[in-house]
């Protein structure tokens, strides 16, 4: 609550919520002079605990880092699958794309979806779909020609 | 919140220069997560329930607007797809080559197999060279209005050049 106040004091036409963007952490709050008194007070309380999503957890960070990974990844499959198919390369793809597309909907959803139980029920959701995308994708890969012969055969059509 | 500001108010003091000496003894600092704050003001938002502010009906449409939302589209479409084709092979009887088998057997014509190609190619090239353009932001490059129209309209003519290039293949 406090650090409500802070910000209050900053934004001196109103309170505005600080949402999650990266643009606005590297900018420092403009401290007014009260505070330096009792600095460590505030942010020895927001620090103390390391909750798994609580205030200095950087889950969220390393999930953007890894989503950024994940798609340079992905584009580096496109040329190798192309020049290199084969089973490796199939599998590869199957968990590249299904982990791709389940963070883009993760996302997707984190946007459109609100309220606890919603969020609940529409990530348990998208966890189903993507195990199903996942498993159908390796039992292509296994029992049938797998994808890279798939897309050369829908191509050669 | 409304507790701080009666505190501030039965003080005389105006929000332009607080004495925060006295906010310590009633409120304890405590840090709240990004989440937690989105929650709070969506739930506020049901219980007073409040309208959604008009936006995308008044909002002037521009082209990163609209680029921004297809990336998403064909993000959505793509997952679809993909998803669709994993349950079909769950699920269906047979095997993919006779399937391919069957619908080569309607003969529906060189124009529209082109058609077809460039319609699966256009969401996988837009997708693909937009996210390009998504990571170059992430490193912090293009960020300059002209830049982001230069780098969108490259975008678009690359992925019809692409998609019409891989049709005729």
């Amino acid at each position: 609550m406090a650090s409500v106040v802070r910000l209050s004091c900053v934004c001196r036409r109103g309170f505005k919520p600080l949402f999650y963007q990266s643009t606005l952490l590297p900018r420092p709050l403009a401290i007014p002079h009260k505070y330096q008194e009792q600095p460590h007070l505030l942010t020895a309380r927001i620090h103390a605990s390391q909750a798994l999503y609580g205030p200095g957890s950087k889950a969220a960070s390393l999930h953007w880092t890894a989503e950024r990974v994940l798609s340079i990844l992905l584009l580096s499959m496109g040329p190798v699958a192309y020049f290199n198919p084969g089973p490796v390369i199939d599998y590869s793809l199957a968990a590249a794309l299904t982990l791709h597309g389940h963070w883009g909907l993760g996302q997707v959803l984190t946007d459109y979806v609100h309220g606890e139980s919603k969020i609940k029920a529409a990530k348990a959701s998208l966890f189903l779909l993507s195990t199903v995308t996942f498993a159908g994708l390796c039992y292509f890969n296994y029992n049938d020609v797998g994808i890279c012969k798939a897309v050369a055969l829908l191509w050669s059509k | 919140m409304a507790l701080l500001l009666r505190t501030l108010g039965r003080q005389g003091i105006c929000l332009s220069r607080p004495q925060y000496t006295v906010l310590f003894r009633h409120a304890a600092p405590m840090g709240t997560t990004a989440k937690e704050e989105m929650n709070k003001f969506w739930a506020k938002n049901t219980r007073l329930n409040r309208p959604m502010s008009p936006h995308i009906t008044v909002y002037k449409w521009s082209v990163p607007m609209m680029m921004s939302i297809t990336h998403r589209g064909t993000g959505v479409g793509l997952s679809g797809a993909i998803s669709a084709f994993a349950l079909a092979a769950l699920v269906l009887p047979g095997n993919y080559p006779d399937y391919l088998d069957m619908i080569h057997s309607l003969s529906v014509g060189p124009g529209l197999i082109g058609l077809a190609k460039f319609g699966i190619a256009f969401p996988v090239s837009f997708h693909t060279y937009n996210g390009i353009r998504h990571l170059l932001w992430d490193i912090g490059k293009g960020f300059k209005i002209p830049e982001v129209y230069r780098t969108g309209y490259t975008v678009i003519g690359l992925s019809i050049v692409t998609s019409i290039a891989v049709a005729l293949l």
